[in-house]
């Protein structure tokens, strides 16, 4: 259950007009040369494997690897990764394993596309190469955007993806412009709401909602929620209240497309983050080593990286002085400061990082040197490259793609684009149809994208209650109340209660229950196609709604609901049979997957 | 509060399939079949996947509820050694103090804020069981409670434990096996589907027209059936279970039970009702968030944890009241990943420690007394400044499952692979 007990209250603050963050929730500007590097990377690496279609093997293995001592090694001996690498092995089925043609990696996304066989049995139709992208890059496909991939290529649609600023985005700006203190600096949210309240991360959590369901920067907002779950703050939660915005906005979006260990260096920075972990009260006499220890077995290398107990303590100790002002200053309240007095000084060695840390004023460059040391580490490379194949790929994605990442992102300074260049490039990614469940969050943004839904009045009030429909289904954005970040394999989230609540969200949505969105018509949702007959109405709403039709023996499930004939007259009009019958192809698991 | 890791982690749990009731859920020869049968069977019937003959009244019957405490526990301040002097020398600023402990035995006392369960242990119906862990927890949130969520070894098991004891114990209804909370908790993970729900009135479909509803979940069933998919398996059982979910959420609860209005007060609440709507409820697991006091735990006068356990006696005493007799057969196993080091840290919190502290509430118990192995706190007995995992987390939980779920002696090599239990004699 989410931890209520440490919540603050939801007052709606004093709104004394903040002052607007210039470049609010905007992605930065790009940092690396991309066309250099896929050029770079074409053809590297391309081994091709000879023989058929080879079954590819997932990553790590769950063996009877020897039982550590405790006091040693932090790490029981199932040899799980992570939370999610243990929940999505639980079954002992490997639903998500993929098989593919001989060569895994090609010149570009389009290639490999055209190369890739899908032979992993799904309900999803893998003829359609542009929809799977879509599926997996962006919030929930639409007719428009699939439009617009077909019109500029797939290539061309990724390096447009891959470029945010480059892409207007007058729909994200206006459903954002609703919250001005969704990532407001920490002085503008102190002086605009009332002391440890949640509005300013309420307005952050929900306004990055609107972004992922109305942005045009969809891939860019995919790779956001993927950082926040990484670095994850709470927000709304925790003891963030002025600083998490402001987090989001420099650490998180700042850095979604850039490179791993400035996001790092960033974070290990920034106040919400020294608060949330209790960096900031760490000091040389009473060293606290929660921030110390998250940082290896969340933030970089992981569990499986081997690192003792003692790797822990020196990581908490090379971190001591980092500290955030105070209400009584000195300095600027709520920001970072490093506070020589507190760190702690000695020498210190953590997984191949050595450093006689000999004075207290040195030991901030001594703690960004381990931080970058960390995020070039194999261990990190090979988690993240983990986490991005579990996004993009399946909940428990092959060993072979994993490796491509991992490398990729090594040889590219800790990059993150050039490892999705390598990921659009796979096999691995483009046999995956259908491999992955939409997390409750994504499936009711893929309902809204889908049905067309935009605010059309009170945006804000409205659009905090589709985010409180979220909530309720255990998954409103960057509120996960524990370090580790929402999980993002389908075997974590499974949930009978979750089930029904969308179930009962698509009804609210398709049914226009909610005054401030704009009201679904099925009809006009088909209009030009042919959907005259029972029959033809039903399939029209699967291609429309999930892009296919479906087996003959759902579709009569569907058929049934508007009187059993699929030859009869279709309604001519917004019927309560018809809107059952749509939200129905949304409870479908044609659209579950993604 | 603190900012801790699983402070609260929230999200896994899910719940049971089913199948008629009336079986002997020791009855191994017909299992096979009564699982395959159970979707069906209920699709059939009334779709309330209501047992015919109360399970309760079967030997190794009854309802399994599993707490959860995110975050490590602080054992000693729960159940205290009041008269161990190295305790009041380890943490000289939140020590309980014996003067202020309900007393248990010349060892042990009670936090001030457990009255209830004081009261409970002096009827018989509350134990304990210090210096619980096993030989793999680590000092990590994450990986003790994976480690312990998956059977507490550190080798072999992949599914949750709760998962495989309901396996062992046969067949059951949609709602045998629930977490409340939005999605299923690791130890319920594995083969046997399971429920979850935030809530019993959630796993209601919206529609206000009866006819139209009905339709609709005849159409829900359809579009999930030939989908060999775990999201299809969770569907048909969300279809199969709205029925007994109605059912239960009518139950009022009992007039002298006072539910404290928070998360787990409202979550015993749905729990009773499942019982005294007799629905087949075998496991309820909840997670309890707040447990990581590494800042500022309080004293015996205020703070954290005295919050936290006073929110934890106040839930448990209106969910005994409420079930009444139904009591019986219901038994409340309230575990945690770690106990945490004896000594305090400089923030006058506690750091994350090895040997937790168990505490057991209801029926079935042997009551009253603490149980396992305890060799005090001198610090040549301690592990690297921490209570030793004296006694097996394996062991306590066996036994329980052994009363509760009639999971055969054969069977307890399945769900705790690698270990052979040996029973403290925490049940009567």
């Amino acid at each position: 259950m989410t931890d209520h007990s440490a919540r603050t209250d939801w007052s709606p603050g004093r709104h004394a007009a903040p002052r607007r963050r210039g470049d609010g929730g905007s992605p930065p500007t790009r940092r690396w040369p991309r066309r250099a590097v896929v050029a770079g990377l074409a053809g590297a690496g391309t081994a091709a494997v000879a023989g058929a279609a080879i079954r590819l093997r997932p990553t790590g293995e769950v063996a009877g690897a020897p039982t550590a001592r405790r006091a040693e090694r932090p790490v029981d001996g199932a040899g799980f990764a992570d939370r999610d690498e243990s929940f999505a092995r639980s079954s002992g089925t490997r639903m998500s394993a993929v098989s593919v043609e001989p060569t895994l990696e090609h010149p570009t996304p389009s290639a490999a596309a055209a190369a890739t066989e899908v032979t992993a049995p799904t309900l999803l139709d893998p003829a359609d190469p542009v929809l799977h992208l879509l599926r997996r890059t962006t919030y929930g496909p639409t007719p428009e955007l699939a439009a617009e991939v077909r019109a500029l290529g797939i290539d061309a649609w990724l390096e447009a993806q891959l470029d945010p600023l480059s892409l207007p985005d007058p729909a994200g700006d206006l459903v954002a412009g609703a919250f001005p203190l969704a990532w407001a600096d920490p002085a503008t949210v102190r002086r605009s709401i009332e002391r440890t309240t949640w509005e300013a991360m309420s307005q952050c959590s929900v306004a990055t909602m609107a972004r992922q369901m109305w942005s045009s920067r969809q891939l860019y907002e995919v790779m956001v929620e993927l950082w926040a779950d990484h670095l994850h703050v709470p927000t709304p939660g925790g003891v963030s209240w002025d600083t998490a915005p402001d987090y989001q906005a420099t650490v998180i979006r700042a850095h979604a497309l850039g490179r791993f260990a400035d996001m790092l260096v960033a974070s290990a920075r920034h106040p919400a983050m020294l608060r949330w972990l209790n960096g900031a009260e760490s000091r040389k006499e009473a060293v606290n080593e929660n921030y110390g220890r998250e940082l290896l077995e969340l933030h970089t290398v992981g569990v499986a990286s081997g690192y003792t107990e003692e790797d822990v303590r020196d990581s908490a100790r090379i971190l001591t002085g980092r500290t955030v002002v105070g209400d009584d200053g000195p300095g600027e309240p709520g920001t970072f400061r490093y506070d020589p007095a507190m760190h702690w000084v000695g020498p210190v060695r953590v997984l191949g990082f050595e450093h006689d840390n000999a004075t207290p004023e040195g030991g901030l460059e001594v703690g960004d040197a381990y931080l970058r040391h960390l995020a070039g580490h194999e261990a990190t490379a090979r988690r993240i490259a983990r986490k991005v194949a579990v996004r993009f790929v399946s909940d428990d994605p092959p060993a072979s793609l994993v490796d491509r990442l991992a490398a990729t992102y090594l040889d590219n300074d800790t990059a993150i684009t050039p490892v999705l260049w390598t990921l659009f490039r796979s096999s691995e990614f483009w046999a995956a149809v259908g491999q992955k469940v939409r997390r409750p969050r994504e499936n009711i943004a893929a309902a809204v994208r889908a049905l067309g839904i935009v605010p059309e009045r009170d945006v804000s009030a409205t659009l905090r209650r589709l985010s409180d429909a979220t909530h309720r289904s255990g998954h409103q954005a960057m509120r996960w109340p524990a370090p580790d970040g929402y999980p993002d394999v389908h075997a974590a989230w499974r949930s009978v209660g979750v089930t029904v609540e969308l179930w009962n969200v698509h009804r609210a949505l398709v049914g226009g229950w909610d005054e401030g969105l704009t009201t679904p018509d099925p009809l006009r949702l088909v209009e030009g196609e042919p959907a005259g007959t029972v029959g033809e109405l039903v399939d029209a709403l699967c291609r429309r709604l999930c892009f296919q039709t479906f087996r003959p023996d759902h579709r009569d499930a569907l058929v049934a609901v508007l009187g059993g004939d699929p030859d009869a007259p279709a309604p001519t009009s917004r019927t309560a049979d018809l809107l059952e019958v749509t939200a129905l192809v949304l409870d479908s698991p044609y659209f579950a997957l993604r | 509060m603190t900012a801790t890791p699983a402070a609260t982690p929230c999200h896994r749990c899910h719940d049971p399939d089913g199948s008629g009731g009336g079986l002997d859920p020791r009855g191994r020869s017909r299992r096979r079949l009564l699982v395959g049968a159970g979707a069906a069977g209920l699709a059939l019937g009334t779709g309330l996947g209501r047992a015919r003959v109360s399970f309760a009244a079967q030997p190794g019957g009854g309802t399994l509820v599993v707490l959860f405490l995110r975050g490590g526990m602080d054992g000693l301040s729960a159940l205290v050694p009041v008269g161990d002097p190295h305790l009041a020398a380890a943490r000289p600023d939140i020590a309980v103090p014996a003067s202020a402990a309900l007393p248990l035995d010349r060892t042990w006392g009670l936090h001030p804020a457990l009255s209830s369960l004081h009261q409970l242990w002096r009827d018989g119906r509350c134990a304990a069981v210090p210096a619980v862990s096993t030989p793999d927890i680590s000092r990590s949130h994450f990986q003790a409670q994976d480690c312990l969520e998956r059977g507490g070894s550190a080798t072999g098991a992949t599914s949750g434990w709760l998962n495989r004891a309901l396996e062992s114990a046969g067949p059951g209804t949609p709602l045998q096996a629930l977490t409340v909370g939005k999605s299923t908790v690791r130890s319920l993970v594995g083969e046997r589907p399971t429920t979850s729900l935030r809530a019993l009135d959630a796993l209601s479909l919206r529609i206000g027209d009866e006819a139209r509803r009905g339709r609709a979940v005849e159409a829900l069933r359809a579009l999930h059936e030939g989908v060999d998919h775990p999201l299809a398996a969770d569907a048909r059982t969300a279809v199969d279970a709205m029925g007994a979910a109605q059912l239960a959420a009518a139950v009022a609860p009992e007039p002298g039970a006072d539910y404290p209005d928070d998360d787990l007060g409202t979550q015993l609440r749905d729990v009773a009702r499942l019982v005294k709507a007799d629905v087949g409820l075998r496991v309820a697991c909840i997670d309890v968030g707040g447990w990581d006091t590494h800042v500022g735990q309080g004293t015996v006068d205020g703070g954290t944890m005295a919050d936290r356990l006073g929110m934890l006696d106040r839930a448990l005493d209106a969910f005994v009241a409420d079930l009444g007799p139904a009591g019986d057969a219901v038994t409340v196993v309230v575990m945690t990943e770690f106990g945490r080091r004896v000594e305090q840290n400089a923030s006058r919190g506690t750091d994350h420690g090895h040997g937790a502290t168990v505490l057991l509430v209801g029926g079935g118990l042997a009551g009253g007394r603490v149980h396992g192995t305890w060799h005090g706190l001198a610090p040549e007995v301690l592990d690297d400044g921490d209570v030793p995992g004296w006694n097996d987390y394996r062991d306590v939980l066996a036994e329980v499952v052994t009363m509760r779920l009639g999971v055969p002696a054969g069977s307890l090599g399945d769900v705790f692979p690698g270990h052979r239990p040996q029973p403290l004699g925490v049940t009567a």
